[in-house]
C-alpha cells in the first residue's frame, strides 16, 4: 500500500525536478511511512511513498523495465504469485517478489487486457516514455483512490489524494459547489467529480489514457453486470468455497494481518474465516462507544471469545470524536454528513500502535447480498402494490433516522410513498437523498441560487449505464449503492482515508470480483427473501462458523454520536465555536450564519435530537473545517520530503532502475 | 351552545394555534430568521418542511394531542397552514 503521484508535461522538453515531487511525497507520507522514491526527467516525474507489505527489502518504487516503462502503484494484487508463475512459464522473469513488478510485466506484455487478470485493489500510473503515454487505472470497486487534474497547457498531474495535487504546486484548491451538493445528497461526490473544482477522481473500474498533452481514452474496464450471459445458479458450497478463498488470498502479506470486528454478521464471518486460514494468532480490533446507543461491545466480545482471537477494544467517548474530527476531515478531503469515520480513524491508529498494518473487514456484504434497509424498502413498496398492509412494515426500517417504530405511522409511510415514482431507476435512493438534503436548508441564499440549475439526482439519473433496464429493481438499487455510497463514502472517507492516515491497509474479501459475480448468479431469495430476511446465503454460511446469536442478528447500522461531541454535551471545544462563528461561516461562504445560529441554539440546548439536525451540524461543521484546512491559512505551505529516497531514477539517463538505498 | 362554551372553544383554539405556531417556529423557522409565521401562511409554499421534517410535524401532532392521523388525512387541506392544522386537530381531538 502506498501513495503515488506524478506530473506529465505537454512540453516534452520541460523538466520535472525533484522539488514538486518531494512536496507530493511529503503530502502523501502517511500513506507510505516506510520510505519514498522518485523518478525525474524531461517531460515527466513521479513519486511514491511506500507502506511495505510484500518483499519488504526489495519492493521500492517507482519501478521500471529494461524498455523504460515505469510504474507507480498503490494497492495489492492478491493473485500475484500465480501470475508471476505464469509469466515465468512464458519466459518472463521478475527481479523482485512484489505484485508491483508482476503488474508492470503483465502490462508490458498484454497491455490493458492484463487488467482482467488482476484480483485485488489498486490504483496506478503506467508511463510509456517512447509514446509519451500515461495510463491511470483504478480497481473495480474503487477501493484505492486516484485524483488527477490538468494544467492550462494540458499537462496532467495525478496523486492518490487531492492534497498531493495541491502540494505539486501545479494547481490550487478551489471549492466546487456542485461537488459539495453531491455530498449533501448522497453522502459523497460522485466520480469523476470531487468537492474541489477541476480536481477529478478516476472512477472505479476506470482507465484514463493521456498521450502527448491530451486525453486519448477514458473508459471503464470493468463495471458491475447484473445480467451476465451465463448465469447458472451457484450452490451454497460454491459460494462458501469462494468466500473462503477470497479471505485466504487477502491474508497474503509479509506482515501480520488482523480484522476489524464490529460484532455484526459480515465482519464476524470474515473474522471466523480469517481465523481458520491464518497461520498466526489473529488479532481483532473493535470500536466500542461509551454512549450505549451506539455500542456493540457485547457482541464483539462474544465473537472474539468464541473464535479465540486476540481482541483489542478501543473505547470511544464523545470528546474523542471532537478531538479527531478535524484531522479526519483533512484526510477525507470532503465535507461529511456523519461522524462515523472518526472512530475508524482512531481504530486505525490503535491498530498501527499494536504493530498490525493490514486488516480485513466486512465491507461489501450489504451491497452484494442486499443487507441494507433500502432493499427492504423497495421490496415492501412492491408488495404494497398488491397488499397495502405491507406499508406498515416500513415503520421498522431506518432506525437511524430516529423515532421509534411506534411513533412512526402514516407520515413516515407517506414519506416513502412520495419519495419517487415507481418507475424511477433511482426510487431506491430517494429516501436517503431526501433525508440528507436537510443540510441544504442552511445554504446561503447565493449558494442555493447558484445550485438552482443543478440537481445531483438528475445528473446521476442521466449518467446511469445503458442496459440498466435488463436488471431487476433490486439489482439497480445495488448498482446505485455501489457507485454512490460504497465508493465515495464507505471505501474512501470511512475506509481508505482514515486507515491510510495511519498507514493501515484495509482488505475486503466480499469485494473480490469473483464474489460479486457469484452473488449476481444467486437467486433473489438467497439474498433477500419474501420475509425480508437479508443476506440469507451469508447467514447460512455464518450459522456453521459463528455463535448462533450472531449469525441471525439483525443489522445494526454502524453509527457514532453526531451532536454531543460538539455542542450540548459535556464541553464545547473552542475550535468548534470558532469554526461555526458568523465570521468563519461568512468566510467559507457556503452556509448562512443566521440560519446556522438557530441550529446551534437547538444543539446547545439539547433539543436537536432528530436525524435532520445531526446531519446538518456534521455537514456544516465539516464543511467549515474542510474550508479552513484547504483554503484557509492551514492549507498553505507544502513542505518537501527531505529524506533520502530509497529509489531515485533519472529518466533522462537510463531506464534502468537505480537503487540508491 | 351558550356564550361561555363559545368563549372556551375560542380560548382553546387560540391556545392550540399558539402551541402549533410555537412548535413550527422553534423547530423549523429558525432556518428563516426573517420570517414571522402567520396562521394563514402557506406552509408548503414556504417550503419549511423537508420530508423528514414533515414526519416530525405529524408525529408531534399525534403525540401531543393524542390523535391518530390517517394516511388519507395528510393533505394540504389539513396541514397546509397553521390554521388548517388547528381546525384538523380541534375536530379530531378527544373532548
Amino acid at each position: 500500500m502506498c501513495g503515488i503521484g506524478g506530473i506529465v508535461r505537454t512540453d516534452a522538453a520541460a523538466a520535472v525536478g525533484e522539488a514538486p515531487l518531494r512536496r507530493m511525497a511529503a503530502a502523501l507520507g502517511h500513506r507510505g511511512p516506510d520510505g519514498f522514491g522518485l523518478a525525474t526527467g524531461l517531460g515527466a516525474g513521479f513519486a511514491s511513498t511506500r507502506l511495505a507489505i510484500f518483499d519488504i527489502p526489495g519492493g521500492w518504487q517507482p519501478i521500471c523495465t529494461e524498455r523504460g516503462a515505469l510504474l507507480v502503484y498503490n494497492g495489492e494484487v492478491y493473485n500475484h504469485p500465480e501470475l508471476r508463475a505464469e509469466l515465468a512459464r512464458a519466459g518472463i522473469t521478475t527481479r523482485s517478489s512484489t505484485d508491483t513488478e508482476v503488474v508492470l510485466r503483465l502490462l508490458e506484455r498484454d497491455g490493458l487486457r492484463a487488467l482482467d487478470r488482476l484480483n485485488g485493489q489498486f490504483a496506478f500510473a503506467w508511463w510509456e516514455p517512447r509514446e509519451r503515454r500515461l495510463t491511470l487505472v483504478r480497481d473495480r470497486f474503487g477501493v484505492r483512490p486516484l485524483y488527477y487534474a490538468f494544467t492550462p497547457d494540458g499537462s496532467l498531474v495525478f496523486a492518490s489524494e487531492a492534497k498531493g495535487l495541491f502540494a505539486s504546486g501545479e494547481i490550487a484548491p478551489e471549492p466546487d459547489l456542485v461537488g459539495i451538493d453531491d455530498v449533501f445528497t448522497l453522502w459523497g461526490a460522485r466520480a469523476p467529480r470531487s468537492p474541489f473544482r477541476d480536481v477529478h477522481r478516476l472512477g472505479p473500474g476506470s482507465v484514463l489514457v493521456w498521450e502527448r498533452g491530451r486525453v486519448v481514452a477514458e473508459r471503464t474496464w470493468w463495471s458491475p453486470e447484473y445480467a451476465p450471459a451465463h448465469a447458472d445458479e451457484p450452490g451454497q458450497d460454491e459460494l462458501e468455497e469462494l468466500i473462503r478463498d477470497s479471505v485466504r488470498l487477502r491474508l497474503r502479506a509479509d506482515v501480520p494481518v488482523g480484522t476489524y470486528l464490529s460484532g455484526g454478521l459480515d465482519s464476524s464471518l470474515i473474522t471466523a474465516l480469517a481465523r481458520d486460514a491464518a497461520e498466526r494468532e489473529l488479532h481483532t480490533f473493535s470500536v466500542a462507544f461509551r454512549d450505549a446507543r451506539f455500542d456493540e461491545r457485547v457482541h464483539q466480545e462474544q465473537v472474539a471469545r468464541a473464535l479465540g482471537t486476540r481482541h483489542h477494544v478501543l473505547d470511544i467517548a464523545a470528546a474523542d470524536i471532537a478531538d479527531a474530527f478535524r484531522d479526519v476531515v483533512h484526510h477525507a478531503e470532503t465535507p461529511l454528513v456523519r461522524t462515523a469515520p472518526v472512530p475508524l480513524y482512531l481504530l486505525a491508529r490503535a491498530t498501527r500502535e499494536r504493530g498490525i498494518t493490514v486488516v480485513a473487514t466486512g465491507e461489501g456484504a450489504d451491497e452484494l447480498f442486499w443487507g441494507y434497509d433500502l432493499f427492504k424498502e423497495l421490496a415492501l413498496r412492491r408488495q404494497a402494490e398488491f397488499d397495502e398492509s405491507a406499508l406498515e412494515r416500513l415503520d421498522g426500517l431506518y432506525a437511524y433516522l430516529g423515532g421509534s417504530g411506534a411513533r412512526r405511522g402514516p407520515g413516515w409511510r407517506r414519506f416513502f410513498a412520495e419519495a419517487g415514482a415507481a418507475d424511477d431507476p433511482l426510487v431506491s435512493h430517494q429516501t436517503r437523498a431526501a433525508a440528507t438534503s436537510a443540510v441544504k436548508a442552511f445554504y446561503r441564499e447565493e449558494v442555493a441560487m447558484e445550485l438552482l440549475a443543478d440537481d445531483s439526482m438528475e445528473r446521476l439519473r442521466a449518467e446511469l449505464p445503458t442496459g440498466l433496464e435488463r436488471w431487476s429493481e433490486l439489482e439497480r438499487a445495488a448498482y446505485v449503492e455501489l457507485r454512490t455510497l460504497l465508493e465515495p463514502n464507505l471505501l474512501a472517507a470511512q475506509g481508505d482515508r482514515v486507515a491510510m492516515a495511519h498507514g493501515v491497509e484495509g482488505r475486503y474479501p466480499f469485494l473480490d470480483h469473483r464474489v460479486f459475480e457469484l452473488s449476481v448468479r444467486l437467486p433473489d431469495h438467497r439474498k433477500l427473501d419474501a420475509e425480508l430476511n437479508d443476506k440469507v446465503a451469508l447467514r447460512e454460511m455464518a450459522a456453521n462458523v459463528l455463535p448462533p446469536g450472531i449469525a441471525g442478528r439483525p443489522k445494526q447500522p454502524y453509527r457514532a454520536p453526531e451532536v454531543t461531541p460538539f455542542l450540548g454535551g459535556e464541553a464545547t471545544p473552542e475550535w468548534v465555536e470558532e469554526a461555526l462563528s458568523p465570521h468563519a461561516l461568512r468566510a467559507a461562504g457556503v452556509f448562512d450564519e443566521r440560519r446556522v445560529a438557530g441550529l446551534l441554539r437547538r444543539c446547545r440546548s439539547g433539543r436537536a435530537t432528530g436525524p435532520r439536525e445531526g446531519m446538518a451540524l456534521v455537514g456544516i461543521l465539516s464543511t467549515q473545517v474542510w474550508h479552513e484546512r484547504f483554503f484557509g491559512s492551514a492549507g498553505t505551505g507544502h513542505p518537501e520530503e527531505t529524506g533520502t529516497p530509497k529509489v531515485c531514477i533519472d529518466m533522462n539517463v537510463s531506464p534502468e532502475m537505480e537503487v540508491v538505498a | 351552545m351558550n356564550r361561555n362554551d363559545t368563549m372556551t372553544r375560542g380560548a382553546q383554539t387560540d391556545q392550540l394555534r399558539d402551541e402549533i405556531s410555537l412548535f413550527i417556529t422553534e423547530n423549523f423557522l429558525y432556518m428563516r430568521p426573517d420570517h414571522v409565521l402567520r396562521p394563514d401562511d402557506d406552509l408548503l409554499r414556504l417550503a419549511l418542511f423537508d420530508s423528514l421534517g414533515f414526519i416530525e410535524l405529524i408525529e408531534e401532532i399525534q403525540d401531543r394531542y393524542g390523535i391518530e392521523v390517517r394516511d388519507i388525512e395528510i393533505n394540504e387541506e389539513n396541514f397546509g397552514s397553521v390554521n388548517a392544522i388547528v381546525s384538523f386537530v380541534a375536530a379530531r381531538r378527544p373532548t
